[in-house]
């Protein structure tokens, strides 16, 4: 069991109707202004959401060490790749540098010129317990606070899907900052032995953005037996 | 081809703020002129290949010369194009 604090929490989901002044729900995610001009150019979609939700959540000029968690990244830059490939024409350089995993962390660290430690995950069955876990072990370690940024798009439709339980029809982007200590909602995390069937990572994501804004006190996510228990104190 | 050049660069790069007229034919290209970085440098050879036929093989070629301002970009693909 793992008791912390979230201090501060932005999302953007224009497909959910709640009214939050920490919910971005319609529009596209606009540039953030502090971005360098020749950077902003390299900013995909979810990458601007992603910067989006990330800088609200941090106090102005402070960098924190970040985890980053996300089961498909930046698939559909693979995808046009692919068919690029397919097409017999050369791959573009920058479409490559941008279709990684880390490629958004990697953007994110640039513009803020954030040197802390910053970490990717794709976790896919397990969910979004292993961003917490990662991020609640930095932590430990003793980072005062940590960035927790997870995001995904919905797959494109080439993607043979069922029976898997992996996709929602509109992006997710979820920014959270964490502590040990201080001001916030406390949480706890738990593990339990709940056979359960609650999706994969986007599936979970969308899930845990609505527990944040519901009156729920508690949130079960997990799949087969692994399970984990998410509950405001 | 200057200016053929600088729409080719505005174009592969997405500088969409950027005009022709914005881009000095001499000025650096690369960090302090234009700003542009080694992924822009790698682009900005395929796009070349592609629109003059022309290979600049970072291996052989003094590409830092090559690729120091649009005269000298310009210049190159003149000479390899024959």
């Amino acid at each position: 069991m793992s008791d912390f604090i979230l201090c501060n929490w932005n999302a953007w989901t224009p497909g959910l109707d709640f009214s939050d002044d920490r919910l971005m729900t319609s529009g596209n995610a606009a540039v953030p202004e502090c971005v360098p001009k020749m950077l902003q150019r390299r900013l995909t979609p979810l990458a601007r959401a992603v910067f989006n939700v990330a800088a609200p959540c941090v106090e102005s000029g402070k960098n924190l060490p970040v985890v980053l968690s996300s089961a498909h990244g930046e698939i559909c830059k693979s995808l046009d790749m692919l068919k690029t490939i397919q097409a017999g024409d050369e791959i573009s350089p920058t479409a490559f540098s941008l279709s990684v995993h880390n490629a958004i962390a990697g953007l994110f660290s640039i513009a803020y010129g954030n040197s802390q430690e910053i970490t990717v995950l794709a976790p896919g069955l397990e969910g979004i317990a292993p961003a917490f876990i990662e991020a609640l072990g930095m932590l430990n370690e003793g980072a005062n606070e940590v960035l927790m940024i997870l995001y995904d798009e919905p797959l494109a439709d080439f993607y043979p899907i069922a029976p898997f339980n992996l996709n929602v029809c509109f992006p997710c982007v979820l920014a959270l900052r964490i502590a040990l200590s201080g001001n916030g909602v406390p949480l706890q995390l738990y593990r339990n032995t709940q056979s359960r069937d609650d999706g994969e990572h986007p599936v979970q994501l969308l899930a845990f953005i609505k527990f944040l804004v519901a009156e729920e006190r508690s949130l079960c996510l997990g799949n087969q037996g692994h399970s984990w228990t998410w509950h405001k104190k | 081809m200057e200016n053929e050049l600088k729409q080719l660069i505005i174009d592969a790069l997405d500088l969409e703020d950027i005009s022709v007229a914005d881009i000095d034919s001499d000025a650096p290209l690369f960090n302090d002129g234009l700003g542009l970085d080694s992924i822009d440098a790698l682009e900005l050879g395929l796009a070349i290949r592609k629109k003059y036929h022309v290979k600049i093989d970072a291996e052989k070629e003094d590409v830092v010369k090559i690729f120091s301002s649009v005269t000298t970009l310009a210049n190159y693909i003149k000479s390899a194009q024959g």
